[in-house]
């Protein structure tokens, strides 16, 4: 090959081909991973969803506190002081004990429980819901949380707590 | 400035650097797919199943641009796959600050929880704001100088080499048109410019 100019551009052009074989055999390695070296997860749900979880949509949910269901706050309880759905307890991810004890004997009375934390991306209702199955109490995780609450127009009680 | 970019050598430093840091980035997170599924859905520029999709995915398109980088492979091609996912992540970063939300752990690199806060790295350092999007920039000049400036052919000394070279054309020693004081299978035994 003879080293002229044109054949010089010509050779460091970017090969396109190239460009999007790196791209596509990325990806199938990444699916091929995910599939077959047992480190993998179901892609077709969301990631904080596991087997066993039952997710309720705000709708339901609405019905569910209209007949005196038991609310959630799962987010840190700085949280719940300042914001959350009408009659929430705290029972955060984080100091989940505490909340517990507190909470444990209306847990153990409510007709139904709802778990609720920041929504999209947030898995501190999912820990929650599953740490109350081990205690043997089933709680509804609410779908995308508090903010769906709120974009749907239901009340929130915003009166500071202690 | 022009022929410092053309280096060789600083290509050879630029793809070695980001290189490692694209597949050190890749190992954790292709370690614990779902972990990083977590904080893509966390990031909430994408939906549940596309951050699936991107968790499974984007790590390796790191790996294999890093290897790729590193071993001096389709460098321009990989490098651009490099520049454009940087692209991504500083679009990502940006529309998460724009929006104000709190990514706690930024998954850039390591997928390990933010936990108590540590004196180092500080906050500012994990987080996503404008210490990540300022080193992404970097990094994605330092692509894009991996693209676009085509390096030098000679091996070492451009500048000194160039400078020899207009030199010899001045004396009318080798033709201006640069047919090639540089080597090659064709080259002529006569050439001057070769030392």
């Amino acid at each position: 090959m003879h080293w002229d100019g044109a054949c010089y551009f010509r050779n460091m052009a970017v090969h396109w081909k190239r460009f999007i074989l790196i791209l596509v055999a990325g990806a199938a390695a990444g699916f091929l991973w995910n599939a077959a070296s047992g480190r993998g997860f179901a892609l077709g749900r969301s990631v904080l969803v596991q087997a066993g979880d039952e997710l309720v949509q705000v709708a339901d949910a609405r019905t569910l506190l209209d007949r005196g269901a038991l609310f959630l706050d799962a987010r840190p309880r700085d949280f719940w002081r300042m914001s959350r759905i009408p009659g929430a307890l705290p029972l955060p991810e984080d100091d989940f004990d505490r909340g517990f004890a507190e909470a444990e004997e209306r847990l153990r009375r409510a007709s139904g429980i709802v778990v609720y934390c920041s929504g999209f991306g947030c898995e501190a209702s999912h820990v929650v819901a599953r740490k109350l199955r081990e205690r043997g109490l089933i709680a509804a995780i609410l779908d995308e949380g508090l903010p769906a609450w709120q974009d749907a127009g239901l009340p929130v009680d915003t009166e500071p707590r202690s | 400035v022009s022929a410092l970019l053309r280096s060789p050598r600083v290509h050879l430093v630029l793809r070695l650097l980001l290189g490692a840091v694209f597949v050190y980035a890749s190992l954790d997170k292709i370690w614990d797919p779902a972990a990083f599924a977590k904080i893509v859905y966390q990031w909430q520029v994408v939906g549940p199943v596309a951050s699936n999709l991107v968790a499974v995915t984007l790590p390796w398109v790191e790996l294999l641009a890093g290897l790729l980088l590193i071993a001096g492979v389709w460098k321009r091609e990989s490098a651009l796959v490099v520049a454009l996912m940087l692209v991504f992540f500083i679009v990502a970063a940006g529309t998460v600050m724009a929006r104000g939300i709190d990514v706690e752990n930024c998954g850039c690199v390591s997928l390990a929880k933010a936990g108590a806060p540590t004196a180092w790295p500080p906050a500012w350092m994990k987080g996503v704001g404008w210490f990540l999007v300022s080193r992404n920039l970097v990094f994605l000049a330092a692509s894009l100088v991996l693209v676009l400036a085509a390096p030098s052919r000679q091996g070492s000394g451009s500048h000194t080499e160039t400078a020899r070279q207009r030199a010899a054309e001045r004396a009318g020693l080798t033709p201006a048109s640069g047919a090639g004081s540089q080597g090659g299978a064709t080259q002529r035994p006569s050439a001057q410019g070769k030392t």
